[in-house]
């Protein structure tokens, strides 16, 4: 083996490389493997969750620091706005709770699922997306916690996205901006419902299937519609029509939607305990 | 390689994930955060030649595709291709001048960006294609741009190799900056 011709040993390498990283990627696409995948990726979240909770808390308020100096003004402006829409939203929520109860009843009796009724786990947000190319963010809780993947995840407002990655202390969640995320919505009186495709993180939601003449007002609401299969419950706020409006000759609107969630602002969120009913 | 050497090239990879995971994902430029573990192999391919950048690009890339959920092994494969084209340069070692170094691990790392997003379409992650690429080109050529001169010189380090040499196979026995 000493022998071997030196000038054609790195050729020799990167083939084997290229077909290792070629099987892989084949093995992983077809889906055989990804079960040992996924407990592959929650382990290495496992093993680096120390470490990057030691890194993240000396870091953190480094950055909180220089992030509240450099806007200490605006902060305090933007105290005084949420005081007085807190003020609005107390009377607002004494006013809807009586409506609540009523339509809690009504769906009580007509055997529906709701999604504020669904138990929740709440997580605390440590990281952003590990690449580049996904929308995504991490929980500093797993499955120890109760968290599996395929559940949805919210915050305070609204959808939020659906655990990909469980492992025992973490998981990682599909935001519903990823280009890779369709969500069932429904929408209006008549309870019109579409899809909205996410657009990358910081771009508005796309909502396709909308018909030219159903009527779409700006600042309209939409829901997921929870249909039979779908990947979320039903009637969890997504975002809020932002444009909409029929290109010259399509067939459809174009519509997108501001996310109810502040997705680039995460700290904390709620887990739905919540799997799709097959 | 020794033992020595195999630990100081563990370290070194472990070191640069740690960067990468806790303070690089956070540091978003324009939504775009740097990739340190791209500039891994291409310092290990200026500085060792195309087989150890091959090498080190095929480890780097597996640990990135970890904590990712781009397609499986796409990383992998890659920063393989990245750290061996960087080896076949031959920049580092030809000597030249200073800028040599972050000038091929600018065009390198936007070469791997871009062969990235264009590998995931074509394994059916059409969406990698137009999602605000070329501000992570940018952004990751740039930053490992700045980084490649001291990066390169850890590569060196945990190959022992104490200097530019003309020819990587010339075992270089000198000691380490």
């Amino acid at each position: 083996m000493a022998l071997t011709r030196r000038s054609t040993r790195p050729r020799f390498t990167l083939l084997l490389l290229v077909l290792a990283a070629v099987t892989i990627i084949t093995i992983a696409y077809r889906g055989h493997a990804d079960s040992v995948i996924n407990s592959i990726k929650g382990d290495a979240l496992d093993a680096f969750a120390p470490v990057q909770s030691a890194v993240g808390d000396v870091t953190r308020p480094i950055g909180n620091f220089f992030d509240g100096a450099a806007h200490y003004g605006s902060l305090q402006s933007e105290n005084a706005r949420l005081r007085a829409e807190n003020s609005r939203l107390q009377t607002q929520a004494l006013q809807s709770a009586d409506a609540q109860a009523s339509y809690q009843a009504l769906l009580k009796t007509l055997n529906l699922p709701w999604a504020q009724n669904i138990p929740t786990v709440p997580a605390e947000v440590v990281a952003n997306s590990a690449s580049n190319f996904e929308a995504s963010i991490q929980l500093n809780k797993g499955r120890d916690d109760g968290i599996d993947t395929g559940m949805p995840v919210v915050s305070g407002s609204g959808l939020v996205g659906r655990v990909v990655v469980a492992s025992r202390s973490r998981s990682t969640v599909l935001l519903v901006t990823d280009p890779t995320s369709n969500v069932g919505v429904r929408f209006g009186p008549a309870g019109n419902l579409a899809v909205a495709a996410g657009q990358g993180t910081g771009a508005p939601v796309r909502v396709d299937l909308i018909p030219p003449q159903v009527p779409v007002d700006k600042g309209e609401l939409m829901y997921t519609s929870g249909l039979q299969q779908s990947i979320y419950p039903p009637g969890v706020p997504i975002g809020t029509v932002l444009t909409s409006g029929v290109p010259r000759g399509s067939f459809e609107q174009a519509v997108t939607l501001a996310p109810v969630a502040d997705l680039a602002r995460l700290q904390f969120v709620a887990v739905m305990q919540w799997a799709p009913k097959s | 390689m020794t033992a020595l050497l195999r630990g100081r090239v563990v370290l070194i990879v472990a070191v640069v994930l740690i960067i990468q995971q806790a303070l690089m994902d956070a540091l978003k430029v324009r939504g775009a955060h740097p990739d340190l573990m791209l500039l891994l192999p291409i310092a290990f391919g200026l500085v060792g030649g195309s087989e150890r950048g091959a090498a080190m690009g095929f480890v780097s890339g597996l640990l990135a595709d970890l904590f990712v959920g781009t397609p499986f092994g796409l990383s992998a494969l890659v920063y393989t291709l990245v750290g061996f084209g960087v080896g076949m340069t031959g920049g580092d070692r030809l000597g030249g001048g200073w800028w040599v170094t972050p000038l091929t691990a600018t065009l390198a790392s936007a070469a791997g960006v871009v062969l990235y997003a264009g590998l995931g379409a074509a394994v059916g992650e059409g969406q990698m294609l137009h999602a605000h690429l070329a501000t992570v080109t940018i952004v990751v050529a740039v930053v490992n741009g700045l980084l490649a001169a001291p990066t390169a010189r850890l590569a060196r380090w945990a190959m022992n190799l104490g200097r530019p040499s003309g020819a990587w196979y010339t075992p270089v026995r000198s000691e380490s900056r």
